[in-house]
């Protein structure tokens, strides 16, 4: 299953990413969960970055929050509301939002 | 006729829900206008952001533009330009990478007052010291 999950908070979505079975997993880091893609929290960076090798965040949260898509893990490709649109119809089964 | 101490304490970030927003929202209404518990009362607020809470308050927000909404790096200027005083954790900064530098100040609005970067144990004492502590 091609499953595509929308990260939208910072603490409280890695133990469920961690249940999720999924032969092609993308996480796609909106809201809160923008952070993910830039903080190194005591000097380590998010496990979620680990997790999958498609890994997306949304510009728009990045830009309210004062980040940068500069700030960002290259591992991570920004994208806007456009780009998100396109990531959900085209490269995933489902859709979950946590 | 006493002083009430009120500390309000963020320990979420902003924007996902309007919990931490609140919290800069009822102390700034709290310095700025006479909220009395009781008759005769004053209220002196203390706005400290600990834990996640540090991470909403960083400088170069820009919520207007893709939500239409004002950033809550605006409210902490309010917050300094009427005297608020505002305390950040350093250890959570520490934690999460953020230097003292990214923090806001409202000397382009012309506030004398800065955010005081402390440790949590100073923000302990401030919990200690208040009649209330609210956390958000």
């Amino acid at each position: 299953m091609k499953l595509g999950v929308l990260v939208s908070d910072y603490k409280i979505c890695v133990e469920t990413i961690d249940r999720m079975k999924s032969d092609n997993l993308g996480l796609v880091l909106v809201q809160n969960g923008v952070y993910h893609a830039v903080l190194k929290e005591g000097g380590k960076e998010s496990s979620l970055l680990g997790k999958t090798p498609r890994l997306y965040v949304l510009s728009e949260d990045l830009q309210s929050r004062g980040l940068s898509a500069e700030q960002v893990d290259k591992r991570v490709k920004v994208i806007d509301y456009s780009g998100l649109v396109d990531v959900i119809f085209n490269d995933f089964d489902k859709v979950a939002w946590l | 006729m006493a002083d009430v101490k009120c500390a309000f304490i963020v320990q979420r970030p902003q924007y996902k829900g309007e919990t931490s927003r609140l919290a800069l929202t009822h102390a700034l209404s709290y310095q700025t206008v006479e909220v009395l518990l009781d008759d005769g009362d004053t209220v002196t607020p203390s706005l400290c952001f600990v834990g996640e809470g540090v991470l909403g308050i960083s400088k170069g927000q820009n919520a207007m533009a893709p939500y239409g909404i004002n950033s809550s790096e605006l409210h902490v200027k309010n917050c300094l330009l009427v005297d608020l005083d505002v305390y950040v954790c350093k250890e959570d900064l520490e934690k999460y990478g953020i230097p003292e530098d990214q923090l806001p100040d409202a000397a382009d609005m012309e506030a004398e007052k800065t955010i005081n970067v402390v440790p949590f144990a100073e923000i302990e004492k401030i919990m200690e010291e208040a009649k209330h502590v609210l956390f958000f």
